[in-house]
């Protein structure tokens, strides 16, 4: 279908194109967000067929197939080159652990732009920015170049900046600029880990293939590894780097915080598994018990902090934290369940967090506080926003049926395999993770109507609003009775990840 | 050799000096002072086309000079051209800035002969040479600096720049009447031959050579503004006319470059190993005190005067390195810091024009008042912080590659930790740039609109053409860059 069409890179310069028509509309603002719009739904359209026809059988029939050999095989394969003199390119293509996330951020794109339709506050800049962020996500989601990479990576920095800090919360001077700080400390770890693998596999490219394949000695790797696995746990984010976190979230308006948690958050977690730990396989090895031990206290220590909120978009925040440690978790074991539930999760916890901050978002919008003590029986003024946010709920808490059921149950039972009875650790989680959102909901939807704000004006939710989230719910659902749809996806390139750690 | 063929060696300056000379008739002769900037573009323009057609295009190639005092060759040409640019832009933002002022012909005339000391620089292949370029540029800056003479603060940084640059200048004279009292010789390649053969002559006068080179270390360094000679700057940036603290930190700084990789790399390379832990020191020193200091400045200029100190610092480290590739990620790094800083200059220089302060809180609100000024100021910002895909982040990347190579090979392995100060200090520089882009889009200020002058708009659209470009296409100049390090110093390791 796509035979000799670059549709990766069409796909990332349509949110471009985007931008530039929205930042030059003018004095036309009020078309901002249709153009914005019309450019995220193309991009999404575009990539729900690449999804479709990617193969799963993929060296008979498929497009752009591009045969890595040891190193992970892809499909709708580019590749030009850029610096020539440095052996930099531009290469794109997907597998199976890249494809879920590319298609979660054109949805997550679309539903975000979708939700935040009432944004009268320079909308030209903002709807401009989120595409310009589109950019970067699906940039690093794609790209198979250490250099492409990083520049990508970079680029989300700067739109998820300004969104902060322009229409942010309270303290958002605060929030933006140590989001832009702390984040781009931990890149620089990582690009120095780059240049140290460049240098040492004396390939003269960057092709994360070519630096991927070559050997490496056993301290290099340890070293080059803790880079890595400091920087991409910045962006995951692992305790104790987490406080960037909560501050950027909080103070991010609703569109930003579902882009935060939902995509940023998961680049961490794909560099982890695209290139820290496939290429620097011993170092991943000897670091193995560090992972499992910073995935535990980030498990426990994100869910015990959320009981202490009494805000309900912070809390949501930090049971982030909580919930991308079972993804750390999942790729500490190793095993082949325990990393595909990892790769899996990041899925979930995308579709899931999203409905959370956007509920988080319309409770803010249409009551005036998020703050639990003042809120109270809202499910008489608002039954949709209240059944919608105990769904989103009961999902993020690991109901089953719904979709971070099976990637959650899925990493304990690695855990289990590998470790045996400490997995009574995160089991511990489980129960603090029900209690929290449980107790939340109660004394924020149900219950007698509070009296401590004036709930006259509150209605029900708005179009845009309802729209995205029961889109949201309905995958969340859909995903949660068919995990298989995307396990079979992710499968094969774990098993490559597995035979490049010597099938342990 | 006749007379006309050594002239011939001198054109790009003869061309220069000329049009600096006839400025102040022009300006006696024109009504409108505004045509004054025209006539002085006419030479760098020409100087500039002529440049790019032999570098980039390859269309001729200059023949060999007929004198051996002087040479035509990629590295030069490159520095030549880093010169030339930023005249361009600084004589692009000048007429607007100087509206009010008397004496506009020997305006010009200065930015030309300092212009023609720096191209001197950069083609010396003798120490004499290089000293006397170093001078005709250091006094038309001095003076410069002082062009607003009433105003108090103008010449107050006059009258410090010239105690500082003279200061120095005896300095850099003395070490070169060593090296001669040791070496025999004037020229940078003999002086890096005698050292290199080692005889006992040498060995013993070897006391007297690291003298010498303590003091180039000191006279260069006041130039570049390496700490701890950096005191100076921050005053002269902010007390000259905004165009000439750009020409100062865009153009006269990386004079000093040339000068340092030339007598550093060539007439000292041979006893490096004595030199480069000192060196490395005052890089990773410059770099970080000029960062740390520029995060408590509320004036933009000063700011931007400490930003140039730390960009200073990253371009040292290729000293130490001392490999081709360093050279290149030096030559690269001198080139978009260019763009960047006198395009963030000229910035500043648009909003003097508008008769708006250059205080941090002057910016507040400006996307509003002039959203071209803003986006741009942005650009240069992000770029002088490193974010891809922009120019400075090409080049800070070529220079720390260059680091964490030399500590694979040749070595020595601490070499690495000079990435890693690059890079840290990269991230704490963050920080004040981002601030001023934050004041730029997320404060509330005046709502009046600001109007640019069309020349100075150009000025800024130049840079910012250049430094997005570079930054996304850089091949060809990198190419350039390493091409220019392998014939200047073809004995350096890649």
């Amino acid at each position: 279908m796509f035979e000799g069409i670059p549709i990766i890179s069409i796909i990332i310069l349509l949110p471009l194109i985007g931008a530039v028509i929205t930042f030059c509309l003018g004095k036309n603002d009020k078309y901002a967000k249709w153009v914005a719009l019309g450019f995220s739904v193309a991009a999404l359209v575009l990539s729900l067929f690449v999804a479709l026809e990617f193969s799963l059988n993929p060296s008979s029939s498929s497009t752009g197939f591009h045969d890595g050999g040891d190193w992970f095989d892809y499909q709708f394969y580019e590749s030009h080159t850029w610096v020539e003199s440095l052996g930099i390119s531009y290469t794109v293509g997907l597998d199976g652990i890249s494809l879920p996330l590319f298609v979660l951020t054109t949805l997550l794109c679309t539903m975000s732009i979708l939700f935040s339709w009432d944004t009268t506050t320079r909308p030209k800049a903002y709807f401009g920015l989120m595409l310009v962020l589109e950019v970067g996500v699906l940039g690093v989601f794609t790209t198979l170049d250490y250099f492409t990479f990083y520049v990508f990576w970079e680029i989300v920095l700067i739109p998820m900046y300004f969104l902060i800090g322009i229409w942010g919360g309270p303290k958002k001077d605060y929030a933006a600029i140590k989001f832009f700080i702390y984040t781009h400390i931990a890149s620089l770890a990582i690009l120095i880990a780059i240049m140290a693998m460049y240098f040492e596999s004396g390939t003269g490219t960057f092709s994360m293939e070519a630096i991927g394949t070559a050997t490496y000695g056993r301290t290099f790797q340890v070293i080059v590894f803790g880079a890595m696995f400091f920087g991409f746990g910045v962006k995951l984010p692992m305790v104790p780097f987490h406080t960037w976190l909560p501050d950027a979230h909080v103070e991010a308006p609703t569109a930003g915080s579902v882009l935060l948690a939902g995509l940023l958050l998961k680049m961490g977690g794909y560099g982890l598994i695209r290139v820290a730990i496939p290429t620097l396989t011993d170092g991943a090895m000897d670091l193995q018990l560090l992972m499992a031990v910073v995935a535990i206290v980030s498990i426990l220590y994100g869910a015990i902090l959320c009981l202490a909120q009494t805000d309900l978009k912070k809390m949501v925040a930090y049971s982030s934290i909580s919930h991308m440690g079972f993804v750390l978790l999942g790729y500490a074991t190793f095993t082949q369940v325990g990393m595909v539930a990892g790769v899996f999760q990041m899925f979930a916890h995308g579709l899931v967090t999203a409905v959370l901050f956007m509920m988080c978002g319309v409770v803010q919008h249409h009551v005036g506080t998020r703050l639990i003590p003042s809120l109270g029986g809202l499910s008489k003024k608002m039954p949709v926003a209240s059944a919608m946010m105990t769904v989103g709920f009961l999902a993020s808490l690991g109901l089953p049926g719904l979709v971070s059921f099976a990637a959650e149950f899925m990493v304990l039972v690695s855990m289990f395999d590998s470790w045996g009875l400490w997995l009574f650790l995160p089991i511990i989680s489980v129960a603090i993770t029900a209690g929290y959102y449980l107790w939340a909901l109660q004394r924020s939807m149900f219950g007698p109507l509070t009296n401590k704000i004036d709930t006259s004006h509150v209605h029900d939710m708005n179009w845009y609003e309802s729209v995205p989230v029961g889109l949201l719910l309905a995958l969340i659902a859909i995903f949660g009775v068919f995990p298989l749809v995307v396990f079979k996806y992710i499968e094969p390139a774990v098993t490559i990840v597995r035979t490049l750690l010597g099938g342990v | 050799m006749d007379v006309l063929s050594m002239l011939e060696s001198f054109i790009p300056q003869l061309v220069l000096v000329m049009f600096a000379l006839l400025m102040p008739l022009f300006d006696y002769l024109l009504n409108d002072k505004r045509l004054l900037s025209l006539i002085a573009l006419a030479p760098l323009v020409e100087i500039m086309v002529t440049l790019v057609a032999w570098l980039f295009l390859g269309l001729w190639t200059p023949a060999d000079s007929q004198i051996n005092l002087l040479e035509f060759n990629t590295f030069s040409g490159l520095f030549m051209m880093v010169f030339i640019a930023v005249g361009i832009i600084v004589v692009l933002g000048s007429p607007e800035f100087i509206r009010p002022d008397r004496n506009q012909g020997e305006y010009y005339s200065l930015i030309l002969l300092a212009i023609t000391g720096m191209t001197l620089v950069a083609q010396a292949t003798d120490l004499i040479v290089l000293f006397v370029g170093l001078e005709i540029a250091g006094i038309s800056s001095f003076a410069l600096s002082g062009f607003r003479k009433s105003e108090k603060r103008s010449a107050e940084a006059a009258t410090k720049y010239f105690v500082v640059g003279a200061f120095s200048s005896a300095m850099t004279l003395f070490a070169i009447s060593l090296l001669y009292g040791a070496v025999g010789t004037t020229s940078i390649s003999g002086i890096g031959e005698a050292i290199w053969s080692g005889s006992t002559w040498i060995e013993e006068s070897k006391p007297v050579i690291l003298l010498a080179t303590v003091l180039l270390v000191a006279g260069l360094g006041f130039k570049i503004a390496a700490v701890p000679f950096h005191m100076w700057a921050p005053d002269v940036y902010e007390g000259a006319p905004t165009p000439i603290s750009g020409l100062l930190a865009a153009a006269s700084k990386k004079m000093g470059f040339a000068a340092l990789l030339k007598i550093f790399l060539f007439s000292l390379f041979f006893i490096k190993a004595d030199w480069e832990i000192a060196i490395a020191i005052v890089a990773v020193l410059t770099m970080t005190v000029g960062n740390l200091i520029a995060v408590s400045q509320t004036n933009i200029k000063r700011m931007l005067a400490y930003s140039s100190i730390a960009q200073a610092g990253y371009i040292l480290i290729a000293l130490p390195i001392g490999t081709q590739y360093a050279v290149a990620g030096a030559l690269f790094h001198i080139l978009t810091h260019a763009f960047m800083k006198s395009g963030a200059f000229m910035v500043v220089a648009s909003m003097s024009a508008a008769a708006i302060g250059e205080k941090l809180d002057d910016f507040k609100g400006l996307h509003k008042r002039s959203p071209f000024l803003a986006f741009s100021m942005a650009i240069f910002l992000l770029s002088l912080a490193g974010i891809p895909p922009l120019a400075g982040y090409a080049s800070k990347f070529v220079l720390f590659y260059s680091a964490v190579q030399g500590s694979f090979d040749p070595g020595p392995s601490w070499l690495i930790w000079l990435a890693v100060a690059g890079v840290l200090n990269s991230a704490l520089s963050l920080y004040y740039y981002a601030r001023v882009i934050k004041y730029m889009y997320m404060e509330q200020g005046p709502e009046s609109k600001i109007k640019i002058p069309p020349m100075l708009m150009v000025s800024v659209l130049v840079a910012l053409v250049m430094v997005v470009a570079v930054g996304v296409y850089p091949n060809e100049v990198i190419d350039l860059c390493k091409e220019a390090a392998r014939i200047a110093f073809p004995f350096l390791p890649l």
